[in-house]
Order: structure tokens, then C-alpha cells, then sequence
């Protein structure tokens, strides 16, 4: 993954860290007893995938175990604590030709075609036809090389959910990156083989999912301090699947996409927190003020790789194949005129580089949070402050590149053109949750708020095309339990909702000649969730049907599953994974941003040395913030089967 | 004279008042030690007997109808034991003696309660609210003591049919009182304790593991109209989550016992009507633990043996039943929609603790059969000598109607180091938690 200096600096800050732990472990405490506590399971999960077939044989080992120290010194209780995990996922090997070494394959391009004089006066025309990656439409920057980047070992972006349909679209590499290191971004989806068949084996050590020290210290007040220090999970807020206020450890949806329990896909950072409990007070039930402090070097979420059967949104699809256009050059779909499927050159458009921000151990640039957490009048109740790195990467144009109508290389920065950084901008949350017990009508209601400014997001207004917004987020959780006898006559239901907002409230839209240009993402949007469980045989046995919408993008959910613990060693889960709804949605592609003026103007463009755009689309790469994972998803629905052994 | 005769008058109120507060020290005595005079006794039963299918009729005075049933199909065989003093501690009743106490208007409401045993007088059969003077004994009552910890408790889910374990779960559990306490440091109560709280529970699951880390926080308030707060930890979630009324109404991580069921009964006075039905003598499992066949299959590092179980699904535990006087209380609950049409328990009469509850569905129909075993504190671990608590040492609750049942096996330690204050916070369980 990463290169063999960043792995032994990142091996050698990890050794340093943990020997520190150690050290002051050993220094204070005085009496040790017991033995160390180990737990664990061996797992297979097995998915089969409609239209795909086996989209994962995944084979886990985790392993727990933990070390309790008696009262040492001025604190009360201390212990270590670890969570080791081995993953191989068998995909890569039982069904290569999708998503190992085999994957992949030429590709023809899209090219609806445009009458004559479109392009510029005098321009001939071009008929409809299909056309190899390649053998595009040369412009006057220049072609790129086909040698270097032949057709082989492609798909077209995003036709496994769509067809192009006049939209733009190119191949995306395929295989591993040690394979086919074409749009393997440094840093940010540059998984080989092994990377991908044993993901916690890489430069950040994941397979040591976990690893702390945790110490007391009683107060004479009757309070008490909480230490943790190491790589661990820190969890704030109530509600499930979303993640308003639990936003401290970015999250892996390469594993499986959005459906796996979060504790099973934080990815666990390095971090110190400090937590004061008071306990009882004169005025509160329960009293406790949190500091943390995340040393860790920022890790963004892992959102899948180009070639790999679970990517959020598709993004690493875009990501990879931009990288290639970027790097090597790329056949374009439908680009010039809006209908010619266009060669262009490297370092015109595509994703240059992944900024990764943030430093080890950084006291300056760190990552830092403070919670207020309490009971008041039976009400449970949270206050949060988080200052940290947007896990979710966002697109800044205005990098030099090159001007695909002249034969200099200027390397310069051209407005609204689609040449991109990833980037990761600092943003600031403030939120707050609460939980509540209405007893008239039996039911718990959580509730969870957050507010973040310096969030952004893909806008074709602005000439870097992204800007900045506050956001505003929103859960509501309803949780009864409630007896239906015909389920169960002895055993009560869960019935579990929530409804979930968000609100850009520096969005940007607007209806240009051509369709809608400015964010893509609504600006308000509202999924929800509903959560039906039933137990059977002592809870040994338990049916759920779980499902979700997604209102903005017309896109349902629903996932029956029946869990069977067949002792407390062997369990067994089986999960059907449908998706309904609108699928793929279109949203303007900068095809008509004019970013090289006036070769790329249009007659809709008022002054053709001025970029802006008119609002030509199609279903990438925009699109996809409209359809949202679930609508991302639509192709993809799943049977699995989880098979794990406990011991 | 007038002012003489305000002074008679005057001098007789206080006494009339200071008679109504100071409760009758033989009414106390003959409470918390009804075996003064001696032991009850039924023809034949005497310690040694083993009551069978085949003279359980002859015994069915001293047996519940429904152990009478269970016996007579020869699901188990009980072995009868001397009956014992289980006195309790002397400041639970000393403090029974400083004071007494009265019902409000409503179910749910008492006044003058500082501690002790809230009505040491034999309840009346024709006094309307006698059952829910004796709830209040066993709500007041001196069950773990100001604290107490099962630590370890393990549980297994039993098929009746086939003796097969399905499940073990091995937990912690922990009591406190916030008010009402008699022994231990603060007396009579904690200080900052802003919600009037008056009693914690705290329940830590070790094992197994897809259900390790789970933990349960029950708040009781003061105010025993005020509904109890409950909360969950789960350890994949790594979330606390507040429970709903409806799920100390449902099956606990699956086992035959609901929440509301610990103890005999964890609830709130006003969540129940409460009948007084009479006074019996009956067996109950109470017995000295170092008597008893012991385990060792836990290997208990201190080698601590845990009561064993035999019977039908091996789902009774394997102890000696003394005969002992008990009240019979019928609890039914007030919420139509609650899955139990009521509870009849058998209320220890010296100890009020419930040891024997028999558990009706909504149709009426015996549900569960549910009993706690009592050991004597001064035959069993040497820290609970010398308590005065009588302790919870086994479990069963058997469904009559699935043929399951759930044991429980305990180590009961009256320990205040083991129950700090700070583990009964909502934060405790994520700082618990991984």
C-alpha cells in the first residue's frame, strides 16, 4: 500500500506508542493478578451478488483478550485491553475476473454523435458509434499513449448500474494496483492484491484494531478520572446506522458498504481521552465531562477501491478512473460538442493527488473533542465539540494543468476545468444528543444534533467547483418493545425508527439553459429507518427485517435476516439485500463549464472567454451524490450467509 | 385551669403520638423472629424427609400447589430441612424499632419511612391494604443488605425435556441502596443524590461473547410513583440505550426471567395490586450453603462450590427446603396490556424475601415456576458472617408451558468494595464498556 519508509515510520510511532503504554503500565502498577482474559471467533462470510455471483468469501479471525490490574498506587482499577483481526477475503481468488487479477476488459466508449459545425464553423459532423477506449477524438494538447495505458483491464464507469445515455463516462481500471497501477491514487486506493485479500495487513497496522490502556483515578470527592490511551474506538451519540455525532474514527465501507455493524468497520485510531465522571451532583444524576485528543495521523474513510465489489457511492470507481486520465490520459464519452467521445492527454483533467493532512503526535494540528455528558431529570443528555478532518474527501479544482486546445504545457490553473486534489479540510462540530422515556406511550425516543461549518462539497457554480457549507444534522430514534401475539405470545417485538436530516445550509443551486448546475447533494434530504426484530427460542433464533429510504433519491432498502445462535460457540446468520428505487439520477457534468475559453465555449455561454456552467449532464460523476449509497447500490442486491464459531 | 387543662390536653396528644411512633417491641420481636417459641411443624415432616410423588399428598399443607404438582409427576424430589433462624441484622431491626410508619392515599405512597421494616404487625386478612404493606416490607426489606454483589452469577438456559444446556451466560451483578440504609457508611443515605433515588441495580455480562460487555442500569426513585429508569449497554453497539417500561416486562437476554422478575419481584408498589391471601406454612428453599452438594465445575478461584442441580431438565436446584411460615401475596399488575396476570408469591415471613413466586399468563393459567434460594449468611462465604442477610444463593425459573426453565448459580458476597456508588452511574457502563 504504502512505501516501505511509511511503513517502518508508521511501525516504529506505533512501537514507541504502545512501549510508552507499557512503561507506564508496569511503572504503576505494584500488584498484578489474574490472568489475561482471551475471546474470539473464526468467521466466513460468504455474499453472492445478482448478476456478479461471489462478490465475497471473507474468513476472519479476531481475537480479544485483556489484562485486568488490581488497585496500583492512587488508581483504582487498571487494565489493557486488544483487539487483534485477520481477515482473508477469497474473492480476489475464487472470482478474479470481476475483482482480482483478471478483472476488467476493453471497453467501448459512448459517442451519440453531433451534426456539423457543432464543434467550431465548418466542423464535420460525427455519427453515433462506439468507440474504443483510445481512439477518441484527438485534440491539439495532444493524445495520450495507448501503451502506456491500453484498452485492457477497463469497465465503464458506472455501467454496471446505468447506460451512459449521452452522459460522460471511462474506463476505470480493475485489477489490483500491483497488477495494474493505473488511477492508483498514493496513498488513497492503491490496494494490491494482498492489500485487498488481507486488508488489515498494510502500513497502518489494522490488523491491531485495537490496543489501550485504561486506568482510574477516585477522587477524593467521590468522582473519579478515566484514562484511555492507545488505538481504540470512541463512540458518541444514540443512534444507530447514522453518524451525526459518532464522526471520531473514520469508517471502512469497503468491508460492506453501509450493513455491517459499526464496530466492525470504525477504523481505530490512535487517541488519548481524559474523562472526568463526577457522578451524582447536587443538580445532576450523573455528571461527566470528556477531553480527547486524537495523536493518530488522520486517516479519511475507506471508501472502496476501483475494482473492488464494495465501494460507497462508486466513488472509488470515479476516483480511479480520473487518476488515469489524470496520469495517463483518457477516452472521454460524449465530451466534445456534448457528443464525441474526446482523447484527452494526461494532466488536462482527472484527480492529480490525495492531500492527506495532519501529523503524528501533533499538538498543533491534532484533532481534538470535549463532551459533556449527563442525566438531568431522567433525561440523558450530551453537549459535543469536535474539531477534526472531513473524513469524506472533497474535490478542489484550480490545480496547473494544461491547455487541451494549445500545444504549450502551461501547467496552470483554469477555472471550472475538472482537474482535482482530494483533499480533506478541517471542519468544526458542535452537537448535541439526548434520550428520553415517554411512558404514556411506552417508547424511547433518542435524539441526536449537529451543526459543522467548514464541511464542502461539489458545486459547478463556483470556479473551483467545490465551496464550502454548514450543515446541519439530524437524527430521531424511536425504539418500543410491544407484544404481538401472533409473532410471539411470550417474547415482545422490537419495533426501532428513525428519521435522519440533512440540511446544506450554504447550498447552491441553479437551473441553467441545459439543466441544473451548482450542488449536487440536496439540500435537504431525509432517509429513514425501520427496524422490526422478533425472538424465538430463548432468543436463540431471531427474524429481523430491516429497512431504509432514502427520500431524496427515491431509494428503498429492505433486508430481511434471520440470526440463529446454535449454541453459545456456532452462530448463524442469513441476510437477504434487496434494493428497490429510482437508481442512478443525473445531475450536471461540466462537460459545458468552458474552462478553456473560447475553444470550449458554447453558443449558451454569454461570453465564451468567461467559464461557468450551462448545465449539460448525465449520470456521472454527480449524479451519484443525488442517488446516494443506497440509490449507488441499486445493482448490487445480495444474499450472504455469515457462518462464525466463538471461543 | 384553663391552662392546666391545655397541658393535659397537650400532654395526652404527645402521648398518644409517642404511642402511635414507637412501634410495639414485642410486635417487632415476634416479626423478625417468629421461631422464638418454636418451629411450625406439619405431621410427619420432620428434617431428613424427602418428599416424593410418592407422599407428596400427604404433605400438600406444606407444599405450593404447583411444586405439589411437579413433585407428584416426579419431576423432582425435595429433602426436607431443619427450620432456622434467619435473624437478620441487628440495626435493620433496631432501626424497625425507632419508628412507624402509614400508607399514603394511593398505592405507592408511604410516610414516616426513615428504615427498617416498614409494618412489622401481622397483616390483618380483613385490612384492605395489607398485601401492600407487605410489598413494602419486601421493597424496605433488608434483601442484600445496604449492599451486596453476586459476583459471579452464572446462568444456563435449560431444555426441561432433555437436560441439554442451551446457554450460559456468566454475569456480575451488583445492589445498592441509596436511602434506608442501616450498616453501612452513609447512614441513613447517600448525600448528592438529586433524583431521590432509592435503590441501583447493575448487571455486567462476562460471557459469552457475542453477548459480553452487555450491561443493565435500573434507577429506582424514592418517589415509588415515579417509573424506574432503566438502561443497556450492548457490546457491539457500544452504545448506551435507554429502555423502554416494556422490556423489564420481556424476556432478559433470552432467559426465562424478565427483568421485572429479579428478586422475586423489581418493581415499583404502584405498578401492582397487591392481595394479602393468608398466612401458611410452607417449604422453602432455605439451608445453609456449606451443607449443601456442591460444585466445583466453575473452578472458582477461591474454590468456592456452587449449589448444584438435579431433577427433571436438571432444572431444580439441589438443596434442602425448610418449613417456614410465609405469607401469601398476590400481586397483579394495574397495566392490562403487562404479559403476567399476576404473581403469587410466598413471602418469608422473618426475612421478607420472596423465595417462592408462581407466575400466571394472562389467561390465567400457571405460567412459571419461580424460586430464589436463601442461604444462611453464617454458613457461607466467611465475609457475608456475621450480616444478618439472608442470601440469594440459586435460581429457577421453569416455563411450565415452553418445558424450559433457567438456572441461577451464585456467589453472593455482602461486600461494600465491591459496589462503590460510581458503578451505579449511566457512565460507568461506557466506561465499562470497550
Amino acid at each position: 500500500m504504502s512505501n516501505t519508509h511509511t511503513n517502518s515510520r508508521t511501525v516504529a510511532r506505533y512501537l514507541v506508542a504502545v512501549a510508552s503504554a507499557a512503561m507506564l503500565a508496569s511503572m504503576s502498577m505494584t500488584v498484578m493478578s489474574g490472568d489475561a482474559e482471551f475471546a474470539g471467533f473464526v468467521e466466513n462470510a460468504t455474499f453472492v451478488r445478482e448478476d456478479v455471483g461471489l462478490s465475497k468469501m471473507r474468513n476472519t479471525v479476531q481475537l480479544e483478550v485483556e489484562k485486568m490490574f488490581d488497585q496500583t498506587g492512587s488508581f483504582s482499577s487498571v487494565f489493557i485491553s486488544s483487539t487483534f483481526r485477520a481477515t482473508y477475503d477469497a474473492v480476489y481468488d475464487l472470482n478474479d475476473k470481476d475483482y482480482g487479477k483478471n478483472a476488467g476488459g476493453s471497453i467501448l466508449l459512448e459517442q451519440v454523435g453531433i451534426p456539423p459545425g457543432v464543434l467550431f464553423p465548418g466542423a464535420p459532423g460525427f455519427s453515433p458509434a462506439l468507440v474504443p477506449h483510445g481512439s477518441g477524438l484527438p485534440l491539439p494538447g495532444g493524445d495520450f499513449d495507448n501503451a502506456v495505458n491500453p484498452n485492457a483491464g477497463f469497465l465503464v464507469l458506472g455501467n454496471h448500474l446505468h447506460p451512459t445515455d449521452g452522459g460522460v463516462a471511462f474506463g476505470v481500471p480493475q485489477r489490483p494496483c500491483n497488477i495494474d497501477s493505473r488511477g492508483c491514487i498514493d496513498g488513497y486506493g492503491d490496494s494490491s492484491l494482498n492489500d485487498l485479500r488481507f486488508p488489515e495487513f498494510n502500513g497502518r497496522l489494522d490488523f491491531m484494531r485495537e490496543l489501550y490502556i485504561d486506568a482510574t483515578l477516585p477522587l477524593k470527592s467521590g468522582g473519579e478520572w478515566g484514562f484511555r490511551f492507545g488505538r481504540q474506538q470512541v463512540v458518541w451519540g444514540r443512534t444507530d446506522l447514522f453518524r451525526v455525532l459518532d464522526v471520531i474514527n473514520p469508517v471502512d465501507f469497503s468491508r460492506n458498504n453501509i450493513y455491517d455493524e459499526l464496530e466492525d468497520i470504525r477504523i481505530p485510531m490512535g487517541i488519548f481521552t481524559a474523562e472526568w465522571r463526577g457522578g451524582q451532583t447536587e443538580t445532576f444524576d450523573d455528571l461527566n465531562l470528556q477531553f480527547l485528543w486524537k495523536w493518530e495521523k488522520f486517516r479519511p474513510n475507506i471508501l472502496g477501491q476501483g475494482g473492488t465489489p464494495n465501494i460507497i457511492l462508486d466513488a472509488g470507481s470515479f476516483f480511479r478512473g480520473m487518476n488515469n486520465c489524470w496520469d495517463n490520459g483518457c477516452t472521454v464519452a460524449n465530451f466534445a460538442g456534448g457528443g464525441v467521445a474526446t482523447d484527452f492527454p494526461q494532466h488536462v483533467i482527472g484527480i492529480r493527488q490525495a492531500n492527506l493532512p495532519g501529523k503524528w503526535f501533533s499538538v498543533s494540528d491534532g484533532e481534538y473533542g470535549i463532551k459533556l455528558e449527563g442525566v438531568f431529570k431522567g433525561v440523558g443528555f450530551s453537549l459535543n465539540a469536535l474539531r477534526f478532518y472531513q473524513q469524506l474527501p472533497v474535490l478542489r479544482g484550480g490545480i496547473p494543468s494544461d491547455n487541451l486546445f494549445t500545444t504549450e504545457v502551461e501547467s496552470q490553473p483554469h477555472d471550472y476545468l475538472i482537474a482535482f486534489d482530494i483533499d480533506f479540510p478541517k471542519v468544526t462540530l458542535f452537537g448535541g444528543s439526548a434520550d428520553l422515556y415517554v411512558d404514556p406511550i411506552k417508547s424511547v425516543f433518542r435524539l441526536e444534533i449537529a451543526h459543522t461549518s467548514g464541511e464542502e462539497f461539489a458545486n459547478t457554480l463556483r470556479p473551483r467547483l467545490f465551496s464550502e457549507s454548514d450543515v446541519i444534522r439530524w437524527v430521531i430514534g424511536w425504539d418500543r418493545p410491544t407484544f404481538i401475539p401472533f409473532l410471539n405470545k411470550t417474547r415482545a417485538v422490537l419495533l426501532s425508527a428513525q428519521v435522519f436530516g440533512q440540511h446544506l445550509l450554504d447550498h447552491e443551486r441553479e437551473m441553467a439553459p441545459l439543466g441544473p448546475i451548482g450542488m449536487p447533494d440536496h439540500k435537504n434530504n431525509y432517509l429513514a429507518t425501520l427496524l422490526i426484530k422478533i425472538w424465538y427460542m430463548n432468543d436463540r433464533l431471531s427474524p429481523q427485517l430491516l429497512s431504509a429510504y432514502d427520500s431524496g433519491a427515491d431509494a428503498l432498502i429492505v433486508s430481511p435476516s434471520l440470526d440463529w445462535l446454535i449454541n453459545d460457540n456456532w452462530r448463524l446468520t442469513t441476510v437477504f439485500n434487496v434494493k428497490f428505487g429510482k437508481g442512478a439520477q443525473k445531475f450536471s457534468d461540466c462537460r459545458t463549464c468552458n474552462p478553456f475559453g473560447p475553444y470550449t465555449a458554447t453558443p449558451l455561454h454569454p461570453d465564451p472567454f468567461v467559464g461557468g456552467d450551462v448545465g449539460l449532464g448525465g449520470y456521472e460523476p454527480l449524479g451519484r451524490f443525488l442517488a446516494g449509497p443506497i440509490g449507488m447500490g441499486q445493482e448490487e442486491s445480495e444474499f450472504q450467509v455469515t457462518l462464525r464459531y466463538r471461543f | 385551669m384553663k391552662f392546666f387543662t391545655r397541658i393535659l390536653i397537650g400532654a395526652s396528644l404527645l402521648s398518644s403520638l409517642a404511642t402511635a411512633m414507637a412501634a410495639d417491641p414485642a410486635v417487632v420481636e415476634k416479626s423478625f423472629f417468629p421461631y422464638k417459641d418454636g418451629v411450625p411443624t406439619v405431621d410427619g415432616l420432620v428434617p431428613g424427609t424427602v418428599i416424593n410423588a410418592g407422599n407428596a399428598d400427604r404433605f400438600q399443607s406444606a407444599v405450593d400447589p404447583v411444586l405439589l404438582q411437579q413433585i407428584k409427576d416426579g419431576w423432582v424430589e425435595i429433602t426436607v430441612g431443619e427450620t432456622t433462624d434467619f435473624a437478620l441484622h441487628p440495626n435493620y431491626i433496631s432501626a424497625t424499632e425507632a419508628g412507624s410508619v402509614t400508607l399514603g392515599a394511593t398505592a405507592g405512597e408511604i410516610q414516616n419511612f426513615v428504615a427498617g421494616r416498614a409494618f412489622p404487625q401481622e397483616p390483618d386478612i380483613n385490612d384492605p391494604r395489607a398485601g401492600e404493606k407487605l410489598a413494602w416490607n419486601y421493597q424496605y426489606g433488608y434483601n442484600w443488605g445496604d449492599n451486596a454483589a453476586i459476583y459471579p452469577f452464572y446462568w444456563r438456559y435449560r431444555n426441561l425435556e432433555t437436560s441439554k444446556i442451551e446457554r450460559q451466560i456468566k454475569f456480575n451483578f451488583h445492589f445498592l441502596n441509596w436511602k434506608h440504609r442501616v450498616n453501612q457508611d452513609p447512614v441513613p443515605e447517600f448525600e448528592n443524590n438529586p433524583s431521590n433515588l432509592f435503590r441501583s441495580i447493575y448487571v455486567q455480562v462476562l460471557e459469552p461473547f457475542d453477548v459480553k460487555n452487555t450491561q443493565l442500569l435500573i434507577h429506582r426513585y424514592k418517589n415509588d410513583l415515579k417509573r424506574d429508569d432503566a438502561w443497556l449497554y450492548l457490546g457491539f453497539q457500544r452504545r448506551v440505550r435507554r429502555l423502554a417500561s416494556g422490556q423489564v416486562t420481556d424476556a432478559f437476554l433470552g432467559s426465562d426471567l424478565m427483568i421485572e422478575d429479579f428478586e422475586g419481584y423489581n418493581g415499583r408498589i404502584s405498578d401492582m395490586n397487591w392481595t394479602y391471601k393468608g398466612t401458611q406454612n410452607v417449604i422453602l428453599p432455605f439451608y445453609n450453603h456449606n451443607d449443601q452438594a456442591l460444585t466445583l465445575e466453575f473452578n472458582d478461584p477461591d474454590g468456592y462450590g456452587f449449589i448444584d442441580y438435579h431433577g427433571k431438565g436438571d432444572c431444580y436446584a439441589n438443596v434442602t427446603w425448610q418449613l417456614r411460615k410465609a405469607y401469601v401475596l398476590e400481586s397483579a399488575s394495574v397495566d392490562p396490556n403487562h404479559p403476567i396476570s399476576k404473581r403469587v408469591h410466598y413471602v418469608d415471613a422473618q426475612t421478607f424475601t420472596l423465595p417462592r413466586t408462581i407466575i400466571y399468563d394472562r389467561k390465567g393459567e400457571p405460567w412459571k415456576s419461580w424460586y430464589i434460594c436463601q442461604a444462611h449468611p453464617d454458613h457461607h462465604l466467611a465475609k457475608n458472617v456475621g450480616t444478618g442477610v439472608s442470601i440469594d444463593d440459586c435460581f429457577s425459573m421453569i416455563d411450565l408451558q415452553a418445558k424450559h426453565c433457567t438456572t441461577g448459580q451464585f456467589k453472593g458476597q455482602v461486600d461494600p468494595k465491591l459496589n462503590p456508588k460510581s458503578l451505579f452511574t449511566v457512565q460507568n457502563l461506557r466506561a465499562k464498556g470497550r
